[in-house]
C-alpha cells in the first residue's frame, strides 16, 4: 500500500473514536476523526477522503444526516461511507442502505472485521 | 495511545454521559419532554453502551442495552412518558451509574434484574398499544417512484466497442475458465454464482471489489454470464446484466463467501451449487415494456426490492431518524417539522487536555505575574511607576491570569447534578418528602475544588434531609407544606464562590445542641454561648445530636469532616439557621487552589504569609490584657475569653524578632484541632494574592509550612500552616512544661 486510505471517523464519542483511530492506524491507514456530522462537513470541505465511517446518534447533525448531505453533491456521491451501528439486525441494516449508506460496522466492533469492512469497500 | 488510555477516556466519556442523561431525564420530569430532551438521554445512555461493549463489561453491556431499548420506544413514541416512566428511568440511571462504577472496579456490581425486568414489562405493556412501525415496507414503496428518474437518462448512440469491454471485464476477474474445468469438482470445489443487481452499484459500493475479494478468498472464475446483455439501443448502463460463477475449495465456507457480500445482501443475486442456476437479472419495472424481449421471465421471479440508482435518501430518512414526538400535544400537522431534525443548540466545542500540560502553563502563568510585579516593583523603586508600557503589561498578565484560571475552571453543575440522586435515595430511606431547588449550575470554579466538593456536599445534604426537614406528619402540624425544600444555589462573590445549601426544616435545636455538647464535654456546662457559637458545636468532632442513629447520617463523623474538607479547600463554612424555618449552610470557597488570599507578615529577619482563611481578626494588645502563664506562656484576653499566644518566630527560627505580644501585632486564628490562637508577628505588611507553591515537589513537605509563594521584590516568603503549627507549638509547651 504505496499511499495508505485516508479515512475519515465520525462518532461524537471520544473512547470509540480513539479505539477506531487506534484499530486503523495501527493496520496503516491515515485517520481523521471527526466529532459529529457538521465537524465532519467542515473537514470534508477542505480535505480529501476515501472512505467514511461515521456513527449514527450524534449531535447537531446525525451520521443518516451527514450521509444525506454527502450523496447530494457529486463530489461523495460515490465516496464509501461505513455506518458503526449497534445492532445488527436486518431492519437497521435496510434503514443504513436505504439512507445511503455503502455498509456497516456493528458496534462492538472486532478491528479485524473493521479493517475487513474497510478494504470491501476502499476503491 | 494504549488499551487503558482509550479505557480512561471511556470512564471519563461515562461520567459525562450519566451526567448528560441525569439532566435530561431531570428536565423530563420537570415538564421538557420534547425530542431533544429524550435524545439527549438515549445518546449518554448509548454511548455507554457501545464502550462497554468494545471493552467487554459484560453486566455493563447487557443492562444499558435494555435501558436503550426502552429509550428508543420512548424516543419513538411507542412508549409514552409518564411519571411512574420518569421514576423508572432515574433508577435505571442510578443502576446503570453503579454498573459504570464496577466496571471501573470501583463499586459492586449492581443487581439489576428486577429492574431490567420491569423495563421490558414498561415496554411490553406499551408495544400493543401503538405498533412499531415497519420501515422498511416504506422503503420498497419509496423506491420505485425514483427509478424512473434514474434510468430515463439512458442515452443512445454508443460509440465504442462493446464487445471488447465485455472481454476485459469477464478476462479481468480471474484466471479462464480452463483451469477449473481441468479439475471439475472432483475435490468437493462448490459453485458460488453472483449476479449484482442494479441496486449493488449505489451508495458508492463497488460489485468489482467483491469480485476480487472472492478470489482472495480463494475463489476462481469460472464463468461470466452475458447472455442477459440487450442489444445496444436498449442496455441501461444502471442495471446488472452480467453474472459470474465462482468456483471455490471444499475447505472455503458458503457464509464466507456470502459474508462478502453482507452489505449489498438483497441487491445481489446469490445462489450455490452446480445444478442452482445462476439469479435471473433484474429490470427496473418502469421499463420493463422496452426490455421485455431480452428477460420477459426475470423480472417477477425475485421479490426483493425493485433497485434503485439514485438512492432515495430523502425519503426514508424521515422514518430512520424518528424523533419522537412529545407523546402529549404532538398534532399530526406537525410532522414534517417533526422530521426534519431540530437544529439542537450547538454544544460549545471542545478539545481534552492532558491536566498535566494544563498545570505547568498555570504555572508559568503564575511566575509571570511575579515577574510582573517583580518589575513594577524595580521600576517603581527607579521613579518609573507611572510607565505607560507597565501598566499595559499589568493588564495583560492579569488577562492571562484570569484566561488561564478559566481554562481549569468547570461549572459547578457536574458536581450539583448528582444531588437528584443522592435525593432520591434519602428520600426513599427516610420516607421525607423533598423538593429540590437548583440555581448558579454555570458558575464555574477550579476543577480541583470542584472534585473535591463532591464529599462535603454529600454530607451537607444527608444532614439536611435527616436533620433539618421535618416528616411529612409534622410538617403538617406545624403549618408548612408536606413536602420540604433543599435550596442549592452558587455564586461569585468577589473572587470567591458561595455555594449555600439550605432546607426550610425545622432549624438548630439550640438548647440540645448546648446540653449535648456539655454531656459530652465539649463546653463547660456554665459556659455562656451566642447563638452562633452553638450553631457551630455541631461541626465539633465527635457530635451528634440524632436521638436514634439513622443509616444515612448521625453516625458521630460527619460534620467535623465536612469543614476539615472545607478548610483543607482554603474555604469556611458558615450557619445560619432560624428555629421552625430552616438551616443554610454557606461555604465560602476560593476559585482555585494555586492562588489564595494570604496577610504577608514580617516576623524578626522574615517574612511569611498567613492564609487569610485562617485568619478571624488582629490586633495590637494593651499589656494589661496579656497574662503570663509559667514561664515561657502567655495568653491573651480577647473580649474576655482567653486565647494562647503563639510566638511565630519560635517556630521558624527567626532572628531579632518582637518578643512582648504587647510590641508587636497578634492575629488571631480559628484552628481546626486547637481551637483559637494568637499568632505573634512583628508587623503585618500587606494583604493579597499569592501564587502557592509546592514544596513538596522542590524540596520536601516541612511540618507547619503549607508552601511557599515569591513576593513582589522577588523574596520567597514560606506560607504558614495554621493548623499544624498551632497545634504543634502548643503541645510542645504542655510537654515542656510537663519537663
Amino acid at each position: 500500500m504505496s499511499i495508505p486510505t485516508r479515512i475519515l471517523t465520525v462518532d461524537d464519542s471520544p473512547s470509540m473514536r480513539a479505539l477506531l483511530n487506534h484499530a486503523l492506524t495501527t493496520q496503516g491507514f491515515d485517520v481523521s476523526q471527526a466529532e459529529d456530522g457538521i465537524a465532519a462537513l467542515d473537514w470534508l470541505a477542505l480535505n480529501e477522503v476515501d472512505v467514511v465511517i461515521t456513527d449514527i446518534n450524534m449531535p447537531r447533525l446525525d451520521g443518516f444526516g451527514l450521509i444525506e448531505k454527502l450523496r447530494e453533491g457529486s463530489r461523495h456521491r460515490d465516496r464509501p461511507i461505513l455506518v458503526l451501528t449497534t445492532e445488527s439486525s436486518d431492519e437497521k441494516k435496510a434503514r443504513a442502505r436505504a439512507a445511503g449508506a455503502t455498509g456497516w460496522i456493528v458496534k462492538p466492533f472486532d478491528p479485524a472485521k473493521l479493517v475487513a469492512a474497510v478494504r470491501r469497500v476502499a476503491h | 495511545m494504549n488499551a487503558e488510555e482509550i479505557q480512561a477516556i471511556f470512564f471519563a466519556e461515562c461520567e459525562e454521559s450519566l451526567v448528560a442523561a441525569e439532566q435530561g431525564l431531570a428536565a423530563c420530569k420537570a415538564g421538557t419532554q420534547d425530542a431533544d430532551t429524550v435524545n439527549a438521554v438515549f445518546r449518554g445512555v448509548h454511548s455507554i453502551k457501545g464502550g462497554a461493549g468494545a471493552f467487554g463489561y459484560i453486566a455493563l453491556q447487557g443492562f444499558t442495552h435494555t435501558f436503550e431499548t426502552l429509550l428508543s420506544d420512548v424516543r419513538d413514541g411507542t412508549v409514552a412518558i409518564t411519571e411512574p416512566l420518569v421514576d423508572l428511568m432515574l433508577r435505571g440511571l442510578d443502576t446503570l451509574s453503579d454498573h459504570v462504577n464496577a466496571a471501573r472496579g470501583t463499586g459492586e456490581e449492581p443487581d439489576d434484574a428486577s429492574l431490567q425486568a420491569e423495563m421490558t414489562a414498561a415496554m411490553a405493556a406499551n408495544a400493543g398499544a401503538q405498533p412499531a412501525p415497519a420501515p422498511a415496507a416504506e422503503v420498497i414503496a419509496a423506491a420505485p417512484a425514483v427509478e424512473e428518474v434514474a434510468s430515463s437518462d439512458d442515452s443512445d448512440g454508443f460509440d465504442f466497442d462493446f464487445d471488447a469491454m465485455l472481454d476485459d471485464i469477464t478476462g479481468a476477474i480471474g484466471s479462464p475458465a480452463e483451469s477449473a474445468e481441468s479439475d471439475p469438482d472432483e475435490d468437493k470445489g462448490w459453485q458460488f454464482k453472483v449476479r449484482p443487481h442494479a441496486g449493488a452499484m449505489r451508495n458508492g459500493s463497488e460489485p468489482l471489489l467483491m469480485l476480487r475479494e472472492l478470489m482472495e478468498l480463494g475463489g476462481t472464475c469460472t464463468d461470466c454470464d452475458v447472455d442477459s446483455i440487450p442489444p445496444l439501443d436498449t442496455l441501461d448502463p444502471g442495471v446488472g446484466y452480467l453474472g459470474w460463477t465462482f468456483t471455490f475449495p471444499a475447505d472455503v465456507t458458503e457464509a464466507a463467501a456470502r459474508e462478502i457480500f453482507d452489505f449489498v445482501g438483497e441487491e445481489c443475486g446469490l445462489a450455490v451449487g452446480e445444478s442452482t442456476p445462476l439469479p435471473p437479472v433484474q429490470l427496473p419495472a418502469p421499463r420493463a415494456t422496452a426490455a421485455a424481449s431480452v428477460a420477459a421471465p426475470a423480472a417477477p421471479a425475485e421479490p426483493v426490492p425493485a433497485p434503485s440508482v439514485a438512492a432515495p435518501v430523502a425519503a426514508p430518512r424521515a422514518e430512520a431518524i424518528p424523533q419522537a414526538p412529545a407523546p402529549t400535544a404532538a398534532a399530526p400537522t406537525s410532522a414534517a417539522q417533526q422530521a426534519a431534525p431540530p437544529a439542537p443548540p450547538a454544544p460549545g466545542q471542545s478539545i481534552r487536555i492532558e491536566l498535566g500540560k494544563l498545570d505547568k502553563l498555570i504555572d508559568a502563568v503564575g511566575e509571570l505575574v511575579i515577574a510582573q510585579a517583580m518589575m513594577a516593583q524595580r521600576l517603581a523603586g527607579d521613579g518609573l511607576a507611572a510607565t505607560e508600557e507597565l501598566a499595559l503589561l499589568e493588564g495583560l498578565t492579569r488577562d492571562i491570569q484570569e484566561s488561564a484560571m478559566a481554562i481549569r475552571a468547570q461549572p459547578i453543575g457536574s458536581v450539583f447534578s448528582r444531588v437528584p440522586r443522592i435525593l432520591r435515595e434519602l428520600t426513599s430511606t427516610t420516607g421525607k418528602h423533598v423538593r429540590l431547588e437548583v440555581s448558579g449550575e454555570s458558575t464555574e470554579l477550579d476543577k480541583t475544588v470542584i472534585e473535591r466538593l463532591g464529599e462535603p456536599l454529600t454530607h451537607l445534604i444527608r444532614n439536611a434531609v435527616d436533620h433539618g426537614i421535618e416528616s411529612a406528619e409534622e410538617r403538617i402540624a406545624s403549618g408548612k407544606s408536606a413536602e420540604g425544600t433543599l435550596t442549592l444555589s452558587a455564586e461569585h462573590r468577589s473572587g470567591r464562590i458561595l455555594i449555600r445549601i439550605g432546607d426550610d426544616g425545622r432549624g438548630i435545636n439550640r438548647e440540645r445542641v448546648l446540653a449535648k455538647a456539655i454531656e459530652k464535654g465539649l463546653v463547660a456546662p456554665d459556659a455562656q454561648l451566642s447563638k452562633d457559637e452553638i450553631d457551630l458545636l455541631i461541626f465539633a468532632p465527635g457530635f451528634s445530636t440524632a436521638q436514634a442513629i439513622s443509616n444515612i447520617s448521625g453516625r458521630g463523623v460527619g460534620m467535623d469532616v465536612v469543614r476539615q474538607n472545607v478548610k483543607d479547600l482554603g474555604g469556611r463554612i458558615t450557619i445560619e439557621s432560624e428555629p421552625g424555618s430552616g438551616t443554610t449552610f454557606t461555604l465560602t470557597l476560593p476559585l482555585t487552589l494555586a492562588i489564595s488570599d494570604g496577610m504577608v507578615v514580617n516576623v524578626g529577619d522574615q517574612t511569611l504569609v498567613v492564609p487569610l482563611a485562617n485568619v478571624v481578626e488582629s490586633l495590637r494588645p494593651e499589656p494589661e490584657e496579656v497574662q503570663g502563664l509559667g514561664a515561657s506562656r502567655a495568653m491573651i484576653n480577647v473580649r474576655g475569653r482567653f486565647i494562647p499566644v503563639v510566638p511565630l518566630h519560635e517556630a521558624v527560627g527567626a532572628l531579632n524578632p518582637v518578643e512582648k505580644p504587647e510590641e508587636g501585632v497578634l492575629i488571631v486564628v480559628e484552628t481546626e484541632g486547637a481551637g483559637r490562637a494568637a499568632l505573634l508577628v512583628d508587623a503585618i505588611c500587606d494583604q493579597r494574592q499569592v501564587v502557592i507553591k509546592s514544596l513538596d515537589t522542590h524540596y520536601r513537605s516541612v511540618e507547619g509550612v503549607a508552601g511557599a509563594t515569591i513576593l513582589g521584590d522577588g523574596r520567597v516568603a514560606l506560607i504558614v500552616d495554621v493548623d499544624s503549627l498551632v497545634s504543634r507549638t502548643l503541645a510542645g509547651q504542655s510537654l515542656a512544661e510537663a519537663a
